[in-house]
């Protein structure tokens, strides 16, 4: 359980956390989104202590990062998958975090097999590919065994079986008791494996649900299509629900396509077409931070 | 090159290590102090893990042979007091270049991890920023002594190929052990300003500048009663060098080895208790 409470920073006159306040549940994954600006990485570089906090905390179980005793074996982390020296193996770069954190060096090579980097072991980091410090990074948050993963863009630059396999691998650890904190713009695939959301825009915490509350947002439309579109429609607005009228088809909110099925059939209304639309997650999530958006596409 | 992104069978995938909802254990001073061993072992995988800092206590070596043996062999003797080289004179010389070498590779220890965002890693592992400081200061002077030591057998080793003899040897435990704490101070002192400065070039330039540029201009504005006290005087005194342009009045007001050192060992130990206060109060990068 991560629990971050009030948390505010300031720099200058700009506020790029305002009085941030959510939990993090163990045994599930939680998707962190919210638009370029939004207060995204100031918040998780404040979760893991690289940035110290105006006001307010993180706490894991009830401890801060920082008063953690061995932090690699609770909480691991990738904020930036660049963060690796070019010209140091693959192998070494983890027997030197490993060590740091007083983590036996055989952890190296059995979290290198993990992320399926093996025989990369020997490779210099500087010949990597995107997808493939991604997956050394991870690598690295593994290394302690820890019960929380924090990360920042994990799937950028993997390709579609990377990305399939880090999304196995995520709801994998959370099945098994763990905490993963995960941001990502990529919402649909975000919405593949998260169960909960935390929504942050222009610095300030906008939701913090399941992703299922999170599409029941998303109004579902009905749309008929009947030669009696009139008779119809004037029944659905006796029940006071909305709904527009042209042609044969009517499009109505408020109402499942069970509901509607079921009025035309009490009154004998012979029903064409019937077909539901919902929103997507991301469709929603940009509805929910559009108008703290800092960088708009035009 | 290689590209390996095999995908490991489920089963071989994250497994987590306790038990959950457990408030975890916290740290202590005596669990920071217990740290820094671990800190020193991580610094060292990191520090002999790239090529490049073998390279420069390779170069040390070579640097130490050659300017000795060129000098038993084609210079012969002093320019200025027309004397013969020995060996006891001439294995120091080339300890102010692995002063120099010292000192960037100890600036780089700390300004490379800033560049490639390892310095984040390694604060997100040890919160006690200071044990992250005490495991590089203590690489820094341990590879400053390898390089010092290094540079002189080098050093001996050119004079004798050279075909010098030993010459007078009362001084040259004195002069030995002077070079090797330089080379220590040096090394840690460019940790200090690679921690102030916290880029890799700018670091550098500054450190070269500073020696070669801005503080021979300072020695000849400035009295000799005052010039003494500058970082790189104070290093030369210590190794006991004469420098070109050095005048009676400068001779004169020289100070002793043991001060030099104390003076020099105080700028080292200042660049780093700067850049230590700087590094709790900036956010890591």
């Amino acid at each position: 359980m991560i629990t971050v409470s009030a948390l505010t920073k300031r720099y200058g006159n700009r506020v790029a956390v305002d009085d941030m306040t959510f939990d993090v549940a163990s045994g599930r994954v939680t998707g962190f989104v919210g638009p370029n600006g939004a207060g995204k990485s100031t918040t998780m570089r404040m979760m893991v202590g690289l940035t110290r906090p105006d006001s307010g905390d993180v706490r894991y179980h009830g401890v801060s990062y920082t008063r953690l005793l061995r932090p690699a074996l609770v909480v691991g982390s990738v904020l930036d998958a660049r963060s690796m020296h070019p010209g140091r193996t693959a192998r070494n770069h983890l027997r030197a975090a490993a060590a740091l954190s007083g983590i036996a060096a055989h952890r190296a090579d059995e979290v290198l097999s993990e992320v399926g980097l093996d025989s990369a072991a020997d490779q210099r980091a500087g010949g990597f590919s995107l997808g493939m410090r991604q997956r050394l990074a991870l690598a690295g948050a593994l290394l302690g065994k820890p019960e929380v993963l924090l990360l920042d863009e994990p799937s950028n630059g993997l390709d579609p079986d990377g990305i399939r396999w880090l999304r196995n691998s995520l709801s994998d650890f959370a099945a098994r008791g763990g905490t993963v904190f995960v941001s990502s713009h990529l919402i649909g695939e975000l919405e593949m494996f998260a169960d909960d959301l935390i929504v942050v825009g222009g610095g300030r915490l906008l939701a913090a649900e399941s992703v299922a509350t999170t599409l029941a947002r998303g109004d579902s439309t009905v749309v008929v299509n009947t030669p009696h579109a009139a008779e119809l429609a004037e029944l659905l607005d006796n029940r006071d629900i909305t709904v527009s009228v042209a042609g044969n088809d009517l499009t109505v909110h408020g109402a499942t396509t069970a509901q509607v099925s079921e009025i035309a059939f009490d009154h004998r209304i012979r029903v064409v077409e019937i077909t539901e639309t919902s929103r997507s997650l991301e469709e929603i999530l940009l509805d929910m931070t559009g108008a703290t958006a800092e960088f708009a596409s035009a | 090159m290689t590209i390996a992104t095999a995908t490991p069978t489920l089963d071989a995938h994250l497994a987590i290590g306790r038990t959950h909802a457990q408030q975890p254990p916290t740290r202590s001073r005596q669990d920071d102090i217990a740290s820094v061993p671990a800190a020193v072992r991580s610094e060292w995988i990191k520090f002999w893990s790239i090529r490049s800092n073998p390279a420069i206590l390779g170069l040390a070596v070579v640097i130490g042979v050659l300017l000795s043996w060129i000098l038993a062999t084609f210079v012969k003797t002093d320019p200025d007091t027309h004397e013969v080289f020995t060996i006891a004179q001439t294995f120091i010389f080339s300890t102010w270049l692995s002063t120099v070498l010292a000192a960037i590779t100890g600036a780089l220890l700390f300004t490379s991890e800033v560049q490639h965002g390892t310095l984040a890693t390694a604060v997100t592992a040890q919160p006690a920023r200071w044990v992250t400081v005490s495991a590089k200061a203590a690489m820094a002077a341990t590879f400053g002594l390898a390089m010092g030591a290094a540079g002189m057998i080098a050093g001996f080793s050119g004079a004798v190929l050279g075909g010098l003899e030993m010459g007078d040897t009362s001084g040259m435990v004195t002069t030995a052990l002077s070079g090797l704490l330089l080379t220590t101070l040096a090394a840690v002192f460019g940790l200090g300003v690679g921690m102030i400065i916290r880029h890799s070039s700018a670091a550098v330039s500054t450190l070269l500048v500073w020696t070669f540029v801005i503080e021979n201009l300072l020695r000849s504005i400035a009295p000799p009663t005052t010039s003494r006290f500058l970082p790189f005087s104070t290093a030369n005194g210590l190794l006991g060098i004469q420098q070109a342009g050095d005048t009676p009045a400068t001779m004169a007001a020289a100070l002793t080895r043991v001060q030099d050192a104390f003076l020099f060992g105080g700028y080292t130990v200042a660049a780093v208790a700067i850049g230590t206060v700087l590094l709790y109060r900036r956010d890591t990068n």
